[in-house]
């Protein structure tokens, strides 16, 4: 199964793929110039935001196999470092970012140093613990984090580089770049990763631990690598997230549903794949935004399926905007069921039989 | 000392309520060797259904466990059969997802049937106590961890003593085992999830007086069903119970002498100490 893997994504420096490759970086590069709309830029905002968050979770869970649920308290970290900065001691956000990732890093060796010890259930049970100490910690520690009130950002100072204004951040442009570097980031580490001895011992430690160690592969040295890769990553998302929206508070950025998300994108997409978290992103972000902004309730009385005016329209227009939670269980219930290496493995697989028979 | 025995003992009867949790989902795990992350929303199902039986046909919550226990076992039965069955043999991670899966179904359901706001549950003796020897004792949570002693009682008694309890019990000890033996695994299984499901809602159904009732309320409860559990042991249904009043006596400890804010802080921290130096549990060796 592994080996498929690897040699499945070795080939992409074939034509066809490079100049895909190529399309989508032109594309995504030139979005901006094309779409003015800010709610278009908006979504792809949040696509680029999943995308970090779902790729530096499967550093951790999809490459080492370390299930963590408890990723909200390097997200969280990250978002309330950055953020205190920026609102209490005036530090901008370009060296809040790199402050919350350190503050993380050593977060996340101490959570390591914790977690490493356990393993399969017992290690999801301690990273939720752990990220529910770390969101508790934020409510109560009113003087540092102003606790459940949150923290809203006032202004963001402009970006200057040498006395030259490069942006001010007053629309959603500089935004889209950012996030679109970041997601970038996130997907050029983890392709090093997955074709470097330091991925490939990851693989080794997720298809059979004991196996690994016995091979001389020094257990926890490499789950706190990807741990401490996974977390800074997770950090840039939650810093990004906390400028970008302009507030955070400890039940928006730590609690148990942002780790659970994360996991989603991934298994959704498909885990220990480079571009399984980006389908995942794809499709989930989408969705929720369509669900949440009534698009797809329109969609459907549009399409003459039920009528806007019967009991069952009413009942929809109401209520399909709070659904896209239930549309996620539904979503994982169904991968887990029927599609146990997610959407990219499902569509893999079909390929695969299609060009059999 | 007034102070101390006054949260000792509110202590120990939360702690009653929290150990029927445990002992849901420690039955589960033992039987399955599946991580139920649904187990708290199982709860909030059994709050609301209790809510509903109180406020539409006004029936006593504590005589509405008549009602509960029959119907979430068949609800947590028909779980089993159609979802988790289908896992038994997947990766424990893939397990723990699916539950993640069937948790926010149920919350975000209840959520579109009942919206999102604070229910309560007023009876009228909702706020009632009684004074004894200077220690007053609240009247919901004393008559619920009476009900729970009796629950426990008769749990005991049905695994102990009866055939289906011992199949179950050997179903968990040994599965393939049990398998030989002539056991039907699948139909132990159904009715271990079904055991798990209406304990769990039993807890709802003794808890809705006393706690507002909200569609997310399920992961609070979930998370404190896996300290108990761990706590005490996977598997081990004493050591749920012994956990389930340990965890109680902690909060309520904690509340009083550190601060209400921090007193889940308390619990996560007993959780991974025991994690980390006792992993087994107080009665890790003992299943079931």
């Amino acid at each position: 199964m592994n080996v498929n893997r690897i040699s499945a994504n070795n080939n992409w420096s074939s034509p066809l793929r490079m100049v895909t490759g190529i399309a989508v970086l032109a594309f995504l590069f030139l979005f901006p110039r094309f779409v003015e709309s800010p709610y278009a830029l908006h979504i792809m905002i949040l696509f680029f935001l999943s995308t970090i968050m779902g790729e530096s979770w499967n550093i951790l869970g999809g490459y080492a196999g370390q299930y963590s649920v408890g990723h909200a308290a390097y997200f969280g970290t990250g978002a309330y470092v950055t953020m205190m900065l920026m609102q209490f001691r005036q530090i901008p956000p370009w060296y809040g970012v790199w402050a919350g990732a350190a503050v993380v890093v050593l977060v996340a060796l101490i959570i390591g140093s914790i977690c490493f010890r356990l393993r399969g259930p017992y290690f999801v049970l301690a990273s939720i613990a752990v990220a529910e100490i770390l969101r508790l910690s934020a409510m109560n520690l009113k003087e540092l984090s102003n606790g459940a009130e949150g923290i809203l950002a006032t202004e963001i100072p402009p970006l200057k580089i040498g006395g030259v204004i490069v942006t001010d951040f007053l629309s959603k442009v500089p935004f889209y770049y950012t996030g679109l570097a970041f997601a970038l980031l996130t997907i050029i580490v983890t392709y090093f990763i997955q074709h470097s001895k330091l991925g490939y011992c990851f693989q080794a430690i997720r298809e059979d631990q004991d196996a690994a160690h016995s091979l001389g592969i020094n257990l926890s040295l490499y789950k706190n690598i990807a741990l401490v890769i996974s977390a800074m990553l997770t950090s840039l998302a939650g810093s990004f997230y906390a400028v970008y929206i302009g507030f955070i508070d400890p039940s928006t950025v730590l609690p148990l549903d942002v780790s659970v998300q994360i996991v989603l994108i991934c298994i959704i997409g498909g885990i220990g794949t480079i571009y399984g978290p980006v389908i995942g992103s794809l499709l989930l972000v989408p969705l929720s935004e369509g669900l949440r902004s009534n698009m797809i309730a329109q969609a459907i009385f549009k399409s003459g399926m039920v009528s806007e005016e019967s009991g069952m329209g009413i009942f929809l227009r109401e209520n399909l905007s709070h659904a896209h939670a239930l549309i996620y269980g539904i979503l994982v219930v169904i991968v887990i069921l029927f599609m146990p290496d997610g959407v990219l493995g499902f569509m893999k697989k079909m390929l695969a039989r299609r060009a059999k028979s | 000392m007034i102070i101390f025995f006054q949260s000792l003992i509110s202590g120990i009867l939360v702690g009653g309520v929290y150990a029927l949790i445990g002992i849901g989902l420690t039955i589960i795990f033992g039987v399955m060797r599946v991580i139920n992350f649904a187990h708290g929303d199982i709860l909030m199902v059994g709050m609301y259904l209790t809510y509903g039986l109180f406020t539409l046909l006004g029936i006593d919550p504590f005589l509405s466990i008549l009602i509960t226990i029959p119907l979430m076992f068949l609800y947590g039965g028909l779980l089993q059969k159609i979802f988790i069955n289908r896992v038994l043999h997947a990766l424990p991670q893939n397990q723990i997802l699916l539950t993640i899966g069937l948790g926010l179904i149920m919350s975000n359901t209840m959520m579109l049937i009942c919206t999102s706001d604070y229910k309560i549950l007023t009876t009228s003796y909702s706020s009632g106590s009684v004074k004894l020897f200077g220690i007053s004792f609240s009247e919901p949570l004393t008559i619920s961890f009476v009900i729970t002693f009796v629950i426990t009682a008769m749990l005991y008694w049905f695994l102990m003593k009866t055939d289906t309890g011992q199949a179950i019990r050997a179903t968990a000890q040994d599965r393939e085992a049990a398998q030989l033996m002539g056991i039907n695994v699948k139909r132990m299984s159904i009715i271990a999830f079904g055991l798990g499901a209406s304990l769990a809602g039993t807890a709802g159904a003794l808890i809705s007086p006393t706690y507002y009732i909200f569609p997310q309320i399920g992961s609070a409860f979930t998370l404190k069903a896996f300290v108990i559990t761990v706590l005490g042991g996977m598997g081990s249904v004493i050591g749920a119970t012994l956990g389930g009043i340990i965890i109680g006596v902690a909060e309520s400890m904690g509340a009083v002498y550190i601060s209400s804010g921090w007193k889940d802080v308390v619990v996560f921290a007993i959780f991974l100490l025991v994690l980390l130096f006792k992993p087994s549990g107080l009665m890790g060796k003992t299943r079931m």
